[in-house]
């Protein structure tokens, strides 16, 4: 029996039961569409390549750390004493940062192309879902080191929901597991982080690919507006897939590279009763929600305390108006309303850059 | 010591040499590869029975010398003069070694030199003017006068990592010349000029795929495919024997060299030296992908291989070509010539007078009267500035930061005393001097780490 026959009879045993052909054959009838925006198509498949890097080196990184009183020790020993434990932990905090990133730029995508109209609102919705649960992960993640940096700020970040009346407070004392940030926070913290989201993000995201799967990928206006002679398109299998596991094979190496030429090194021991150290500030994606609110108080009928609830109450509104884009802007053809969906991107991106340019200024 | 130390801020003298060798290396690598590249292909073109696909390839490769003649001819040859000024002034006691020992080599280097360079032009100008075959004859002495040039530069580089036996039990007696090529064909001599010529052939392919790949392959199908994968095939002997060649060259290297590969296996700690551990891994990594993007976008399918996806394979081999330089300099240290003269250009063997005379007692340029805090600050520059800057490369402020006087002081002891098991003598010179020296030195340290203490 030749080589070819046994693969060719395994394939078909396994077939009978799995029916990977119809699968094949799927995916080959499945098409993409070819435009000059293409390009934007990438950010999702590299979010989720990116995810799926965060979920292997997160396990590795399970088996040494400690979390606890010793969270700071086993982190320590993960850097600087074992075999390639700094690869590893460059390589998860790494990566967190540039999926962070990519979901950006897809979502930033998928709005300038207003990939959100009819019928793909849940996938909006899923996905922005997805960005926030992400955001979470990065916040509890930010402070397992245990490190001085990593305790103050997430002690301040923590001081923010404090602001909101009755829950704020109580919210914040439950997460913190007391009124300190102490070991028990980050006891808390790796739950949320290892259990808790997973179990929230990955059925989650299962609904977002599926929901792509079912509806394909959205066309921007101006290619819709074409006559669909002139609309060009490839298969999905193989020749997006090749393309597309060529944008992860570039990710991996742009990660390989930031991991080993800058490995995240871990700064000193937190110690609750030291001040705190200069240039505390939040993770980058971070900075521009940090700096709005801190620009909103400095307006002169936003001080105090009602200015602090109302400025929460400005940003929480400007979010949802973000949320529900899909609700108001139904048009199909591009007229006065996507114009002004389209403004409203220009003046999102427009804060985000701006203000996070200012929070790392006012650091220096 | 003998010349006074060329002071650069923030990135130091040593990146001034490595930012210049490596943008020539990839070039002059390039020059290599691809002088084959051309006269292999025109051949493969000449012999074409189909006449519309000859006269394709051959305007092709017509277009391809050009962006060959450029870009070897103006920024190959700018860039290799600019390391000659480079090493000159941040390295001038190495410099003046190399050229006691291999004027000769150097010679022969240029007179191939100046052969290339009036090939490469009459190559690209003839081209339709003179016959097929005297064409191709003027690519084929092309071809050899850059591997020649590669055969002698090899020979001097891996001299720096690997002297060999022989010129060192000769080395300062005045006779080290008598050993040329005892120097010359060095114990990684070998493995280094295959590994090279691995590299100088994928970089052949890289660029090859740079100008095929803005071929209209809806236009010119044919044309694309067949010259997108030859130009791949290019890559074939670096995929099967650049891993064999590594190994060898690993075990050509002398112990102590080795060992700098694993110090940063364990660790990212500053002052560890754990760099060379990591650009070995960049090395690794880009290599793999280069393969496999060449292979699954523009092996299987060549048409729809763009610009784009060239530039990404040729980023991904400038990577790797640059990372591997940057590792073959580090595995040097402590040394700029293995086992004769120190990273800093103090010689192995004048160690002991040294801390007898004291550093600076032949620089002449330094008022040996001058305050402690000046002497100290000399010293600094000639003993630390090759690795260390202030503020910006291997910083000094930063990693003697919370070490205070004292400290400090014992740290520069231990350099001096340079004693077998020390951690740092894996990768730093001793520092070298009288004990007054020592206290110079530390003085200014301690001034800069801690200038209100």
């Amino acid at each position: 029996m030749s080589m070819k026959s046994v693969t060719g009879s395994v394939y078909e045993w396994v077939d009978e039961r799995l029916g990977i052909s119809e699968l094949a054959a799927f995916a080959r009838h499945k098409q993409v569409p070819v435009h000059s925006q293409s390009f934007w198509y990438y950010w999702g498949g590299i979010s989720l390549f990116l995810f799926l890097v965060q979920c292997f080196t997160g396990v590795l990184l399970l088996v040494y750390y400690r979390p606890g009183a010793e969270a700071y020790e086993s982190v320590r020993q993960i850097t600087f004493t074992m075999h390639f434990g700094w690869l590893i932990r460059s390589a998860h905090s790494w990566s967190a940062n540039l999926m962070m990133f990519s979901i950006l730029v897809h979502m930033f995508s998928v709005f300038f192309m207003r990939a959100y109209r009819q019928p793909r609102e849940f996938g909006w919705l899923s996905g922005m879902a997805l960005l926030g649960l992400a955001a979470v992960f990065g916040f509890s993640g930010y402070l397992l080191p245990m490190d001085e940096l990593s305790y103050f700020a997430t002690k301040v970040g923590l001081e923010i929901p404090t602001a909101i009346p009755w829950i704020g407070p109580l919210v914040a004392n439950m997460l913190r597991g007391g009124p300190e940030v102490s070991e028990f926070t980050v006891q808390r913290f790796f739950a949320l982080h290892v259990v808790v989201l997973p179990a929230l993000f990955i059925p989650l995201l299962g609904f977002h690919l599926w929901l792509v799967q079912r509806h394909g990928n959205a066309l921007p206006p101006s290619v819709e507006a074409l006559p669909a002679e002139q609309r060009k398109s490839i298969p999905f299998f193989p020749n997006f897939l090749r393309k597309d596991l060529a944008m992860w094979i570039v990710a991996l190496n742009i990660l390989a590279l930031l991991a080993s030429v800058f490995p995240w090194s871990l700064g000193k021991a937190y110690d609750p009763l030291a001040p705190a150290p200069m240039g505390i500030h939040p993770e980058w994606y971070f900075m521009s929600p940090f700096e709005m609110l801190k620009l909103l108080g400095m307006i002169p009928w936003l001080q105090g305390e009602a200015g602090e609830i109302a400025g929460i109450l400005l940003f929480t509104l400007g979010i949802v108006l973000w949320l529900l884009i899909p609700f108001y802007d139904t048009r199909k053809a591009s007229g006065q309303k996507a114009r002004a969906a389209h403004y409203f991107g220009l003046i999102a991106i427009f804060a985000l850059l701006s203000t996070t340019i200012i929070g790392y200024l006012a650091i220096r | 010591m003998n010349y006074p130390f060329w002071e650069i801020p923030i990135l130091g003298s040593g990146w001034v040499i490595g930012i210049i060798a490596i943008f020539h290396v990839m070039i002059s690598q390039f020059a290599v590869g691809g002088g084959l590249y051309l006269p292999m292909a025109e051949r493969k073109a000449l012999a074409m029975k189909d006449p519309e696909m000859r006269a394709a390839w051959l305007k092709q490769i017509a277009k391809h010398s050009k962006f060959f003649l450029l870009l070897t001819g103006v920024f190959g040859t700018v860039s290799g003069v600019g390391i000659w000024f480079a090493i000159g002034l941040t390295h001038p006691e190495a410099t003046s070694t190399l050229i006691h020992n291999f004027v000769f080599g150097w010679a022969m280097e240029w007179v191939f030199f100046l052969v290339e360079l009036a090939t490469v032009a009459v190559y690209y100008y003839t081209w339709d003017r003179i016959d097929e075959k005297l064409h191709l004859t003027v690519g084929w002495v092309y071809a050899g006068a850059s591997a020649a040039t590669l055969i002698i530069i090899n020979g001097i580089l891996a001299f720096m990592l690997t002297p060999g036996d022989t010129w060192i039990s000769v080395a300062g007696t005045g006779q080290e010349a008598s050993k040329f090529w005892n120097a010359f064909f060095n114990p990684t001599y070998w493995p280094s000029l295959l590994l090279r010529t691995c590299v100088c052939l994928s970089l052949a392919a890289v660029w090859a795929l740079i100008t095929s790949s803005q071929i209209d392959g809806d236009k010119e199908p044919a044309l694309k495919t067949s010259l997108v994968q030859w130009s791949v095939k290019w890559l074939v002997p670096s995929f099967v024997a650049m891993p064999f060649l590594m190994i060898w060259y690993y075990f050509m290297v002398p112990a102590s060299q080795q060992a700098l590969l694993t110090l940063g296996i364990d660790t990212v700690n500053a002052g560890t030296f754990s760099t060379v551990t990591r650009m070995a891994l960049v090395i690794i990594i880009t290599s793999a992908t280069i393969i496999g993007v060449a292979y699954f976008l523009a092996y299987r399918s060549p048409r729809d291989f763009n610009l784009s996806h060239a530039l990404a394979v040729l980023l991904l081999a400038l990577m790797a070509t640059g990372a591997g330089e940057y590792s073959r300099e580090m595995l040097r240290k402590p040394y700029v010539i293995g086992r004769w003269m120190y990273s800093n250009g103090v010689r192995v063997p004048y160690v002991s007078r040294i801390n007898q005379q004291g550093y600076l007692k032949d620089s002449l340029w330094v008022y040996n009267n001058t305050s402690s805090y000046s002497r100290g600050e000399a010293i600094f520059r000639g003993e630390c500035g090759s690795c260390h800057t202030m503020d910006g490369y291997r910083p000094i402020r930063q990693l003697l930061s919370g070490r205070d006087s004292e400290n400090i002081r014992s740290f520069i002891v231990m350099l001096h005393d340079y004693k077998p098991d020390m951690p740092y003598r894996k990768f730093m010179p001793p520092m070298v001097g009288t004990t007054q020296d020592v206290s110079d030195l530390a003085g200014y340290l301690n001034d800069q780490v801690n200038p209100h203490k």
